[in-house]
């Protein structure tokens, strides 16, 4: 059965298309069939990180109005087999997307037979965001440790439960995962950042992962490869913990305990 | 005999809202709705309403109406007619369907005529002035909900307004979220957002939590707000506000001892 899952934060520059490209890769690298569409009609990002933005013919909203089909749209990534991308349009506004035509979207990529449809969800809580989220299943909330990001994730989860169409229709509500990104624990002893204990107090959502702040996230993106393929990383690693624990593997937070710099590195500086 | 006539009249008393408006500029008049309101598409619950320009101090030659009625829809509030209009504005918005009534159509200086030539009413509350044919038998109301209870969290943005009863809450208030009643207000969880207890003016309502850390709490339009946090010896912890001294009522916090 086909799982439709939201990356939503809210407020923008937190990390949705980079959380987007890594946790459909490492869902593809696990073996399921699993789309990525771009929501974020007018600033395509995800093609870019995603490292297929010279392949993009069709887009999106091409699909939506009719204008192409879902097979010439979804472009196949170039390191998993089981990973297909749909960009989004950049010259159209996000009002071209209908309520009926990301149903009709969603419905098919279903009958396609994918496992996980992941829908990253532009910033704000406009039309674009409420069409990411309309028919999510679960939802993955990212958020930075300081209280501007906090708020914006709590205001994108009272939308998600009162907008999404499993509230509407009264079904069983949408699953909620917290995403911590951006983590400096040095910066939270220093008392800099938010803790993520203080995170989950504020939001009450169950924590799917939280992920190091690293030079890492940014080189990979500027490689058009998501950061999940750096082999060894904190950064990787840390995502594929995210994608164990969304599948029910239990696994204890990494990366969130304050390291005391060495004597060298106190004596001598450096990052 | 005139049972079966295909169409009958009757007197009746209508709860009608009086919104009186200073502006004619849709724009202002959205931002002062959101404010308000939260965008909340049932804030009034379809009730219908006279927009009273009366206390309007500078009306523009021309109005939009229809984006008026739109803009008052989208709060649940259904305009009906218009008062207190210069001329050519009220024949306008009369060709856009809200008909001019006059001032003394509504109820409150009806009531202040009554009161001068029969003896008082008995004194009954009234929150929103009626109509002046009060004689007229009044539909029997449906058995309001003496409390709502809401049992998932609600966050910043999101607001409930319990009318006519009381609130209860068994998730947390998040900073940012506003919840209102009538009657009490019982949080069960942290209150971090607002809390408006007695919304329509009953002094005897009080607020309850588990845990304090509002942004404001008022109880019958008096409010406190906690620039600096809740004081420590209140903060996180379980409490109750509400209305003490009969002159001059005062807000009052205070701790609930729970076990």
């Amino acid at each position: 059965m086909t799982r439709i899952v939201t990356v939503t934060s809210g407020k923008g520059g937190v990390g949705k298309t980079t959380t987007s490209a890594s946790f459909s890769t490492g869902l593809a690298m696990r073996g399921f069939k699993t789309a990525v569409i771009d929501f974020d009609v007018g600033l395509r990002n995800l093609d870019l990180i995603m490292g297929c933005e010279r392949r993009v013919v069709y887009d999106l909203i091409n699909v939506v109005n009719g204008e192409a089909t879902l097979n010439q749209a979804l472009i196949k990534d170039k390191h998993c087999d089981n990973l297909f991308v749909l960009p989004a349009s950049q010259t159209r506004d996000k009002d071209a997307l209908s309520e009926e035509g990301v149903e009709k979207v969603l419905k098919d990529l279903t009958h396609m037979g994918f496992d996980y449809i992941i829908c990253d969800s532009p910033a704000g809580i406009e039309h674009g965001a409420v069409m990411a989220l309309t028919f999510a299943d679960e939802a993955i909330v990212v958020t930075n440790p300081e209280v501007s990001s906090v708020r914006d994730s709590d205001r994108i989860l009272g939308i998600l439960q009162a907008k999404s169409r499993r509230a509407l229709e009264g079904r069983e509500p949408v699953k909620e995962h917290l995403l911590i990104t951006r983590y400096n624990p040095n910066r939270v002893e220093a008392g800099e950042m938010l803790s993520y204990k203080d995170i989950q107090e504020i939001l009450r959502v169950e924590i799917l992962g939280v992920i190091p702040e690293s030079e890492e996230v940014l080189q990979a993106s500027n490689q058009g490869a998501p950061v999940i393929h750096q082999k060894e990383t904190d950064a990787a690693e840390a995502y594929q913990d995210v994608i164990a624990r969304f599948l029910g593997e239990e696994k204890p937070l990494r990366f969130v305990d304050y390291v005391k710099p060495g004597l060298l590195k106190r004596l001598f500086g450096g990052k | 005999m005139a049972k079966d006539l295909p169409i009958q009249f009757k007197g009746t008393a209508l709860k009608i809202i009086q919104a009186q408006l200073r502006t004619a500029d849709v724009a202002l008049l959205h931002a002062a709705l959101a404010d308000l309101t939260g965008n909340s598409p049932d804030f009034f619950e379809n009730d219908l309403a006279v927009l009273d320009f009366s206390n309007a101090e500078s009306l523009p030659e021309s109005a939009d109406w229809p984006a008026i009625r739109q803009l008052l829809r989208a709060s649940g509030l259904h305009a009906a007619a218009t008062l207190g209009l210069p001329e050519g504005l009220a024949a306008a918005a009369e060709q856009a369907g809200l008909p001019t009534i006059s001032a003394s159509a509504l109820s409150r200086p009806a009531r202040a005529k009554a009161a001068e030539a029969a003896p008082p009413p008995p004194a009954v509350a009234e929150p929103t002035p009626l109509p002046a044919q009060e004689a007229a038998p009044a539909p029997v109301p449906a058995p309001a909900p003496r409390t709502i209870t809401l049992d998932k969290p609600l966050r910043s943005g999101q607001r409930f307004y319990a009318k006519g009863c009381d609130l209860i809450v068994t998730a947390m208030v998040s900073a940012g979220a506003e919840v209102i009643a009538d009657g009490n207000i019982h949080v069960y969880a942290p209150l971090r957002g607002r809390a408006l207890a007695g919304a329509s003016g009953d002094k005897s309502a009080r607020i309850f939590t588990t845990s304090l850390e509002a942004e404001l709490v008022s109880v019958a339009g008096l409010y406190r707000t906690f620039e600096a946090g809740v004081p420590a010896d209140l903060a996180r912890q379980p409490a109750t506000v509400s209305l003490s001294g009969d002159g001059e009522p005062r807000l009052t916090v205070a701790p609930l001892a729970l076990r």
